[in-house]
């Protein structure tokens, strides 16, 4: 029968914090208990057998470190010089846009520079003249162009149109000779069909009355026989 | 300057943004943790896919270690949260394999089963590693999970506790069962040769 004690005394044998009186009980029972001496020694076998463990070598890997570099790049190099000036371009807009929505003009003169807001009444006057002139121009020389366009288009079309009536017509002449010419060689053909069939049917019948011939001096034969 | 300083002190400059530092710590830690995943997963592709896990998890929280426990110990935690993880995900995977697959088996037994070793294509030459690995396979995971920190962390049953959640006398009894079951396996091994 196994020993009673033997679960709990081994669980205790391995143990980080055995007290000292407890590890003389415990010396003292195993040197008298024959089955937690054999328990024990091959619970320390199977400790020492997984004790064996080499270490392998770990196969090549980044070790991380192009998300460290990715993530850790320095941000130094996006405050050059050049990139403290990249809202130029963006300002200058802005400047022209203003000048543009507000007519401003810039005038110098004895007494220094002189900014007004809004355009002169004369001034204004006659830009729009000249815009206006410059519209009826536009638009008269766009006529002129759509019309030549339409002209040019139109005689294109009507090139194109006969083109392609002539292709047609040349193409239903070509196939008409063909068929023509296909109906010309079928009757040719059938026409010596017939002529070689009336000549079967020719000599059909000389085979047939030939026939009759011998038959008729058979019988005539046969009645003088008689 | 003690080895626990010098962790300290490459983390801070890996925080700072050092690579050779980063690069440096890993390559202290990383032959631990690739042999931790080895013994507990049982082939080198799972033991290199948690070891990235653990290093990636260590690069996550790298600022959040205050130093109050060893980086050692920080970083074992991680690896076992990992492990655990990895383990869990993939007897999910086997479970829904075999829902897919059709087969009646329940699904307990695919989680109480360990995984399948193969020391002779894994491991190659090491012969003695695969004895290991295949007594380890025995053991479910809970149970390998104990002896790893035993035996092979060297950890005391107060801090296996600590970082199972589990008590101090389950971490023993565990352990103890643990070996109980490889003395069995040892045996019916010792009596097929």
């Amino acid at each position: 029968m196994p020993c009673p004690k033997t679960p709990h005394l081994l669980q205790e044998y391995f143990s980080d914090d055995l007290a000292p009186l407890a590890g003389e009980e415990l010396e003292k029972h195993l040197a008298q208990c024959a089955d937690c001496n054999v328990e024990l020694e091959a619970l320390l076998t199977s400790q020492i057998s997984l004790q064996q463990w080499q270490d392998q070598q770990v196969p090549h890997w980044d070790r991380g470190l192009e998300l460290f570099k990715r993530e850790h790049r320095s941000p130094s190099h996006q405050i050059g010089f050049w990139n403290r000036w990249q809202w130029l371009p963006t300002a200058a807009s802005f400047a022209m846009l203003t000048i543009m929505v507000f007519s401003v003009s810039i005038a110098s003169s004895e007494s220094g520079f002189s900014i007004s807001f809004g355009g002169d009444d004369e001034i204004t006057e006659s830009v729009q003249e000249l815009f206006d002139q410059l519209q009826q121009t536009q638009r008269r020389e766009m006529a002129e162009l759509v019309a030549r366009v339409e002209s040019r288009q139109d005689s294109n079309n009507l090139q194109l149109l006969q083109a392609v009536v002539d292709q047609t017509q040349q193409a239903t002449a070509e196939n008409m000779d063909r068929v023509y010419a296909f109906f010309e060689q079928q009757r040719l053909i059938d026409l010596q069909d017939m002529r070689v069939g009336y000549q079967q049917l020719v000599e059909s019948d000389y085979e047939t009355i030939r026939s009759l011939e011998l038959l008729a001096q058979f019988v005539s034969y046969e009645s003088d026989v008689r | 300057m003690s080895l626990i300083d010098e962790d300290e002190a490459l983390i801070a400059a890996a925080l700072n943004g050092s690579a050779y530092a980063w690069e440096k710590l890993v390559k202290r830690y990383e032959s631990k943790i690739y042999n931790y995943g080895m013994r507990l997963t049982g082939n080198a592709a799972d033991a290199m896919d948690l070891m990235q896990e653990v290093f990636l998890g260590v690069y996550r929280n790298l600022h959040r270690f205050r130093g109050d426990a060893k980086f050692s110990s920080w970083i074992f935690r991680i690896a076992h949260n990992k492990a655990i993880d990895m383990n869990r995900r993939k007897r999910l995977m086997t479970a829904s394999t075999r829902v897919i697959d059709g087969e009646e088996s329940d699904v307990l037994d695919s989680i109480a089963s360990p995984p399948q070793y193969e020391p002779d294509t894994q491991i190659g030459e090491q012969q003695q590693n695969g004895q290991v690995l295949k007594m380890l396979s025995q053991l479910p995971m809970e149970q390998r999970l104990i002896v790893e920190l035993k035996v092979y962390q060297s950890q005391t049953f107060e801090e296996i506790a600590d970082m199972q959640d589990i008590s101090v006398n389950t971490a023993k009894t565990r352990f103890y069962t643990a070996l109980k079951k490889l003395k069995v396996v040892s045996e019916e091994n010792h009596a097929l040769s």
